[in-house]
């Protein structure tokens, strides 16, 4: 290997490296922009914030375009060479980094979190609970129109399961089936995921459903829709508001699976 | 196989919310280095220690840098003679206190609005306490890098018909283009001094082009790291390891301000990644996390040994750290 290719090739490393971060911007641009499109950014942070998220790809895609065709124009004058910088990781490492984790971003679809991640997440070993104070109590709400967060929310305020029992019930959320130390084989909970910021906060709020039969039958993380009324019950050694079901009906998981 | 992908899609949900602040806070901090002319903002600072330390502190709500921009600014902030309360108060606050920071905090925390506030407030304090101590220190020669400190004379003769602020005061650090430890950050200083005196308004803005590339390229290639890690230890810690260590009021901020050093993410992400340990972990130690992440992070640590003595940054970061710990652990004790 002599001196003048290895210079060479180091030559070609630096003038392939500016437009491979061009491509890792591009990646991130557009898989934002992918998520905006297919709507799975639902999946991933909070309504709110969904405009940041689009911004930032278009600017991304912006930057680039620009950047880009300055580029093109400098390669026909002289090599003007890079600004001096701070950095973390060796030449191209960055880079690499950005560009491998975009493309896995590509190709790996995100998923909506199911019930292995709400047991983790503690809906079992805590009591019911919202972070979110409810701003006003609204006894006027229909009963049967409440979700399960509304539920959760309308119990922190006045807990007294007593107070609910025969109000009717019509709720949507995926089955969890707790440990059997907590919840009998006729139990499951219908549950909802709460976001406030993005998937990394996300926490569980469920009820616990009293079945006709065995849980075996409604597979844990399967969406349905419940009815019935509301009954009070001790599990596991705690008196509880629990929904006695007239009917559990498979539903397909919404495009949006959480609640606010 | 199923955490896996719970893991993947925590980490993409990170960085779909942090991306935007990172770049937010990139696009500032280019066009402060590109537009802002350092020497005016010097020229109107308070001599006053105390003073000095509080409006040090306070200068990151103009100059929003997250703290990988800081230690360059803070540098340059010396060489036209800031004064050194300014100085430190200024490195240890800006990377916190500035609007994007608070917006990305207060995104973060919305049901917690006392996490943003006492955030703010125990980072302010550190900052000036510490910028206090060390006004102390007229003379900054003993506490330099010993090759920085010899060049010092010479500098100050070869300068001082240069700038006329560069005169009174303390300028002890003052070295445009010092030619020892000619390291990256110096090197940056001096190219964009030249570059942005008398440059055209299409140099600029392509100067300010590179400059976002480039820091996109080093802090989102950090953010997508650290965004991994955060998401590897919410899916595959045990619950009970995470809970018996989150829930002691001493274990949850030392583990905390651990990680804080350990995992370089920049400050206008940072509340992102405590938001994942916000279930688990106590109060107190997010907040270690948030107020001591920003002012100390590995790389910053070889940054400031370019300039500093070790003595001097050991100093430095032993004092922020003490007062992070004993005022979270306040909170955690007494308040939450």
């Amino acid at each position: 290997m002599s001196a003048s290719s290895s210079r060479r090739r180091r030559a070609g490393w630096a003038t392939a490296l500016p437009w491979l971060d061009l491509v890792a911007l591009a990646l991130w641009g557009g898989l934002f922009l992918k998520y905006w499109v297919t709507g799975k950014l639902f999946i991933l942070i909070h309504p709110n914030y969904m405009a940041l998220t689009i911004a930032a790809g278009i600017v991304f895609l912006v930057i680039c375009g620009v950047k880009a065709l300055t580029l093109l124009q400098q390669t026909q004058k002289s090599d003007r060479g890079g600004l001096p910088h701070l950095t973390v990781f060796p030449p191209g490492w960055g880079t690499a980094i950005l560009i491998v984790a975009a493309i896995a971003g590509l190709l790996i679809e995100p998923r909506a979190f199911a019930s292995q991640t709400a047991i983790q997440r503690g809906l079992t070993d805590s009591t019911l609970t919202t972070r979110t104070k409810p701003q006003a109590f609204r006894s006027s709400t229909r009963p049967e129109e409440r979700s399960i967060v509304d539920w959760v929310r309308t119990l922190n305020v006045y807990p007294e399961p007593d107070a609910y029992t025969g109000q009717k019930v019509k709720v949507q959320g995926f089955a969890v089936h707790p440990p059997q130390e907590q919840m009998p084989e006729q139990y499951l909970l219908i549950s909802r995921f709460v976001i406030t910021c993005c998937a990394a906060d996300v926490y569980p709020v469920g009820l616990p459903v009293k079945l006709k039969g065995q849980r075996s039958a409604f597979p844990a993380d399967q969406w349905f829709e419940v009815e019935g009324q509301m009954i009070t019950e001790t599990l596991g050694g705690k008196r509880q508001l629990v929904i006695h079901a007239t009917s559990l009906k498979p539903i397909q998981a919404p495009k949006n699976p959480y609640e606010y | 196989m199923e955490r896996l992908n719970n893991a993947f899609t925590l980490f993409l949900s990170l960085m779909v919310e942090a991306f935007p602040f990172l770049l937010l806070g990139v696009l500032f901090s280019s066009l402060l280095l590109v537009f802002v002319d350092e020497r005016r903002l010097v020229a109107i600072l308070p001599k006053n220690p105390v003073l000095g330390a509080i409006m040090g502190s306070l200068i990151g709500c103009v100059f929003p840098v997250c703290e990988c921009g800081n230690v360059p600014v803070a540098r340059r902030l010396i060489m036209q003679g800031a004064p050194s309360s300014v100085a430190v108060g200024f490195l240890l606050a800006a990377p916190t206190i500035n609007p994007i920071v608070f917006a990305s905090t207060k995104t973060a925390f919305r049901d917690q609005p006392e996490i943003v506030f006492l955030r703010f407030g125990i980072s302010l304090m550190i900052a000036i306490l510490v910028g206090l101590v060390f006004s102390v220190q007229k003379d900054l020669r003993p506490i330099l890098q010993p090759s920085l400190a010899r060049m010092l004379p010479r500098s100050r003769m070869e300068q001082a018909g240069v700038s006329p602020l560069l005169q009174s005061g303390t300028f002890i650090l003052g070295s445009v283009g010092q030619p020892l430890r000619m390291d990256t950050t110096e090197f940056q200083g001096a190219i964009l001094a030249a570059n942005t005196v008398g440059k055209s308004a299409a140099d600029r803005w392509n100067l300010l082009l590179e400059n976002m590339i480039q820091e996109l390229r080093e802090l989102g290639s950090v953010l997508v790291l650290g965004s991994a890690i955060a998401a590897l230890i919410q899916v595959f810690a045990p619950r009970e390891v995470i809970l018996s260590l989150g829930q002691g009021p001493v274990t949850s901020i030392l583990a905390m301000m651990t990680l804080a050093a350990v995992v370089s993410i920049c400050s206008t992400v940072d509340a992102f990644f405590a938001l994942s340990f916000a279930s688990t972990f106590t109060t107190g130690s997010l907040l270690s996390f948030l107020v001591f992440g920003p002012m100390i992070d590995l790389k910053g640590i070889g940054l400031m040994l370019s300039i500093f003595q070790t003595r001097a940054v050991v100093y430095l970061f032993g004092l922020a750290g003490l007062l992070t710990f004993l005022s979270t652990l306040f909170l955690n004790l007494y308040v939450s």
